[in-house]
């Protein structure tokens, strides 16, 4: 039972602010002009944002053991959740995503998310081998894979790279040389390079000059260089495989005006609600793009740029720092814990949240690819507010808890 | 346990680095686009919402000289859905009803013209007020569905006015590739031919903007505060020198069995048209709607051209009316005088191997000029053109303003061809053809063509004392801010006649209605004598064309009208009566000294 005054509060109070500002924004991106009100939306999220503090408050008073002794079971669990939303998934854009249990649409994936920070904090913190055993890699990529591929099956590319950028935070964080990390990314630039034969020829004769400076293990050594060439030999393969739509969005994210009616007419749209905020913004309630529909998705995953059309340069700045603010608590609680699943469970949070936070707000002005991540405690959605005050929830613990354990 | 601290330590600071930079990076994006880009954003942004919707003015109304409406606008309504309203089940049903059509149409046809959920959807275009009212009125029995207000031109009075008025239509993309300044917008309509064409930038006015404010999917959200409505600037109306009452007249006594013709009334003391008709004629108003590809395809197949404006676009031989050119020519050319007596007429005279022949077969016997005229003895033009020559026949031809345009408003009209020996050499080759022809073209046939409105311009000019002003259409421009522009009467050229040639020439024209031998004798009247000239056009394609074309009164000439009746025979039989008519009704009504026959006219009505 943590008493009030030791919960970091200031963390807290930042997360908070988000959730109301994310609030406000949602009245705002379903704000009717013409009858003066705004949907349901905002009211909902607001009665989700009183649950996720209440689940946050019950978080917060669970031993942390039984967190750490639950976290093979809870992964399970949300595998099974993950391969029933691929059955019985509630559609609304073509991609099964959420499963409706009566008022709430859980989004399985965010329960996977949470579980596999777990499962992988705690693998990591207790297994023997050194950081650069094929055998601990291998294990902790399964760990993540397996959830990350029934995402990945949606289809929900933006939960997927969640996914993969938490097991090379987590690698790197419990110790893994950052060079292996190179190694292990390999493959996919193999898969790039070998778009013309002869980028490919000369990525290869560098790749075995590394290895020959680095000097893994022998196993690690082969694993890589057959990756390569697998990878390189399959780069036609891969791309066919692709959905039309997630070759469009790679396409589109290298070229966002080539087709300006479909989907790149989000991110043109979401730019211009960008741009025109200018300094100081159009005003709350004042931004065209949001209140006349311009905006696709603008209480989801394009919140900020209600926010930043709305607010302008100033308002955008403060929510960047409030993100970095709680990232860079993020990272001091995880470097003070003395117990490696607590340190991993801190690093591990604050990386989702750095992750999303950048990927979506970049998204927002063309800076990182249209990938469908919701902005953390902003973008309309129960469960993705419930996973993220979880994920502070975590913190919170590892910050009071920081000595035990 | 130390070097794990340690090691966390550095990898913690590259993480907190790494925050750094992904921060710098966001807020230098966001500053270049905020701040950077933001005036370019704003105007994006701006566009975005703001539909520009154009008003569309008055058009001008077109009046004739009394102030009777020849064009006009008239409401007309269009009933539309809008998607996003309806009520499947009902509306299709009553709108299928209201209209007459099958509620499976109804909806094929909203689906069909549909934009948006919000934009309506029009279903039926040119309702009357009867089915508008009805709307109106149980507007909650038919759910999703409106109406709009359009204007569409009319032209009230059936009269062949298509010649003149032309109509008007959507401008094409090669209009507005062509005249990128007249302010031409895809959809505007503009006139296509005539007085609506050639007036178009008066009578259209200038379109005033309305700046909407609407959403992504086309929902209207009001009007636009950040711009002020422009408002329109009506069209001028105009006032044409056409006397509708003359142009009704002539409409309606022109023989329906003779299929075809043309008929034109000038005042010759300006230049102002009284009357322009062509016949067939059509009806403008079948322009001011979409045309029925149907309609349209048996317009352009039409045999008898109803699209062509004969009195400007269609060329004749001029037959015996031209013998007055050719007499002016020589009178003026010194070759003859009125008393000339050349070789008598036997019905026809030889010239090399050939003979020519008269129309008159008996033969009109020894004739002076002015008789000759007065009987339209061929032979005895066939010398006065062999003295002349062609090229100093072409030379008076020209100054007589054949051969060029008369210069009328509207477009369409054709030059007319007045022979030269190089039009003959480029004809028929250099040398390769006979001075004989000069002998045809004399007494207005073989190569000679001309528009009925050249003709016409030609005997104003007689009547005139030689000066032709410049025919016209246009007699006021009613701006819309009051002031009234009159067009003043434009002397176009005068002809190459002294007076004492115009004296005689005038004196031969009385001579064919007042003569005893005159070919137009039939058209004699008590109280003023009518000057006149018939003339029968070779046609090589079936019977020959008939002509007349006279003015009166002959001392003081107020009209000259021309008539030609396609196949009509000759002139004297098929177009001088109605010529006789036309100059009577004018008279008795605009020269209030003949006012008094109205009456007399009346009386002797059953």
């Amino acid at each position: 039972m943590i008493a009030l005054r030791h919960i970091n509060l200031r963390l807290v109070a930042a997360a908070l602010f988000l959730s109301l500002l994310g609030v406000m924004l949602i009245y705002s991106a379903r704000y009717d002009a013409i009858s003066g009100t705004s949907s349901t939306h905002f009211a909902r999220q607001f009665l989700w944002l009183l649950m996720a503090l209440g689940l946050f408050y019950a978080f917060i008073n669970t031993p942390l053991r039984l967190i750490d002794f639950s976290a093979y079971p809870l992964l399970g669990f949300s595998i099974i959740l993950l391969i029933v939303v691929l059955f019985f998934g509630y559609s609304k854009t073509g991609a099964a995503r959420a499963l409706a249990l009566g008022p709430l649409n859980l989004t399985p994936s965010d329960v996977g998310k949470i579980a596999v920070l777990i499962a992988l904090s705690r693998f990591l913190a207790y297994t023997k081998r050194p950081p650069e055993s094929i055998w601990r890699l291998a294990i902790s990529g399964l760990l993540v894979g397996i959830p990350a591929i029934f995402v990945m099956r949606q289809p929900d590319l933006g939960s997927s790279l969640v996914f993969v950028a938490l097991l090379f935070s987590m690698w790197y964080w419990s110790g893994l040389n950052p060079l292996y990390l190179i190694l292990i990314i390999s493959p996919l630039v193999s898969l790039l390079a070998a778009f013309h034969w002869v980028t490919w020829v000369i990525y290869l004769t560098l790749l075995v000059l590394f290895l020959l400076f680095l000097r893994p293990g022998l196993l690690f050594g082969i694993v890589t260089v057959v990756a390569n060439l697998a990878f390189g030999i399959i780069t036609p393969f891969f791309w066919n495989s692709l959905a039309e739509y997630q070759k469009l969005r790679i396409l589109i994210f290298l070229d966002p005006g080539r087709d300006p009616n479909k989907a790149g007419y989000q991110i043109i749209q979401s730019k211009i609600a960008v741009g025109s905020g200018g300094i100081i913004g159009k005003g709350y309630l004042g931004g065209s793009q949001s209140q006349l529909e311009f905006l696709p998705e603008r209480h989801t995953d394009f919140i900020f740029s209600v926010l930043a059309e709305e607010f302008g340069f100033i308002g955008a700045m403060v929510v960047v720092g409030v993100f970095a603010y709680i990232v860079y608590k993020g990272i001091n609680i995880a470097l003070r814990c003395r117990s490696k699943f607590t340190s991993n469970l801190a690093w591990g949070a604050t990386t989702i949240i750095f992750f999303q936070f950048f990927i979506n707000i970049g998204m927002t002005f063309g800076l990182t690819p249209v990938t469908g991540v919701p902005l953390p405690f902003l973008s309309y959605g129960g469960t993705s507010l419930i996973f993220f005050w979880s994920l502070i929830g975590l913190l919170v613990l590892a910050d009071y808890y920081w000595t035990e354990y | 346990m130390q070097t794990h601290r340690v090691d966390r330590d550095l990898r913690a600071k590259i993480g907190m680095g790494l925050l750094g930079l992904a921060v710098v990076a966001l807020l230098i994006g966001l500053f270049y686009h905020q701040i950077i880009l933001h005036n370019d954003y704003e105007v994006q942004s701006e566009s975005n919402r703001i539909r520009v919707q154009p008003i569309i003015p008055k058009r001008g109304v077109i009046y004739d000289r009394h102030y009777n409406i020849i064009a006009d606008n008239m409401l007309s309504f269009t009933v539309s859905v809008v998607p996003f309203e309806v009520k499947k089940d009902i509306t299709y049903k009553k709108l299928g009803e209201l209209l007459g059509m099958d509620p499976a149409a109804v909806q094929k046809k909203a689906k069909a013209n549909f934009a948006s959920e919000f934009i309506p959807s029009p279903i039926k275009r040119g309702l009357g007020i009867e089915e508008v009212s009805l709307l109106e009125e149980q507007g909650d029995a038919y759910p999703g569905i409106t109406y709009s207000v359009e204007s569409v031109r009319r032209y009230p009075v059936d009269a062949s006015v298509e010649s003149f008025i032309g109509y008007i239509g959507e401008v094409s993309p090669e209009e507005i590739a062509a005249d990128p300044d007249k302010g031409y917008r895809p959809g505007m309509l503009v006139g296509k031919k005539g007085i609506e064409k050639a007036y178009d930038q008066l009578l259209r006015g200038i379109e005033g903007t309305n700046y909407i404010e609407v959403s992504a999917r086309g929902k209207i959200i009001g009007p636009y505060r950040g711009k002020d409505r422009v408002a329109p600037v009506p069209g001028a109306d105009l006032n044409l020198a056409i006397d509708l009452d003359l142009q009704r007249f002539i409409v309606e006594n022109f023989d329906t069995n003779r299929c075809c013709g043309a008929v034109v009334a000038m005042d010759p003391r300006n230049g102002e048209i009284l009357a322009l008709v062509s016949f067939p004629g059509m009806d403008p108003n079948i322009f001011s709607r979409p045309i029925p590809t149907e309609l349209w395809q048996g317009i352009i197949g039409d045999s008898l051209h109803p699209l062509m404006n004969r009195p400007i676009a269609a060329l004749y031989t001029p037959g015996s009316t031209a013998k007055l050119l050719t007499a002016g020519a020589a009178l003026e050319a010194g070759k003859i005088t009125e008393n000339t007596y050349l070789r008598p007429c036997y019905g026809g005279m030889q010239f090399g191997n050939r003979f020519f022949r008269c129309w008159e077969e008996r033969g009109h016997g020894r004739l002076n000029m002015l008789h000759a005229i007065e009987h339209s003895c061929n032979v005895y033009f066939y010398q006065v053109g062999q003295m002349l020559g062609v090229d100093t026949w072409h030379d008076y031809a020209t100054k007589c303003g054949f051969g060029r345009k008369t210069g009328l408003e509207i477009v369409g009209e054709f030059d007319g061809i007045a022979p030269s020996s190089a039009y003959l050499d480029r004809l028929y080759g250099k040398k390769r053809w006979s001075p004989l022809l000069a002998i045809n073209i004399a007494i207005g046939q073989g190569e000679f063509s001309v528009t009925p409105l050249q003709l016409t311009q030609f005997y104003c000019g007689l009547a005139n004392n030689g000066l032709v002003y410049k025919p016209h259409l246009l007699r006021e421009i009613r701006h819309p801010d009051g002031s009234v522009v009159r067009v003043a009467p434009q002397l176009s050229f005068k002809l190459p006649f002294s007076q004492p040639t115009l004296a005689k020439l005038n004196e031969a024209l009385k001579l064919v209605v007042q003569g005893e031998g005159g070919t137009a004798r039939g058209r004699r009247q008590k109280e003023y004598d009518i000057s006149g000239k018939t003339g029968t056009a070779q046609n090589p394609h079936g019977n020959d064309h008939a002509w007349f074309v006279a003015f009166a009164p002959s001392e003081d000439p107020r009209i000259c009208v021309t008539a030609i009746v396609e196949n009509g025979g000759h002139g004297s039989e098929a177009a001088a009566p109605i010529v006789g008519k036309i100059i009577h009704h004018f008279l008795i009504n605009n020269v209030p000294q003949f006012a008094h026959l109205k009456k007399e006219v009346a009386s002797t009505r059953p």
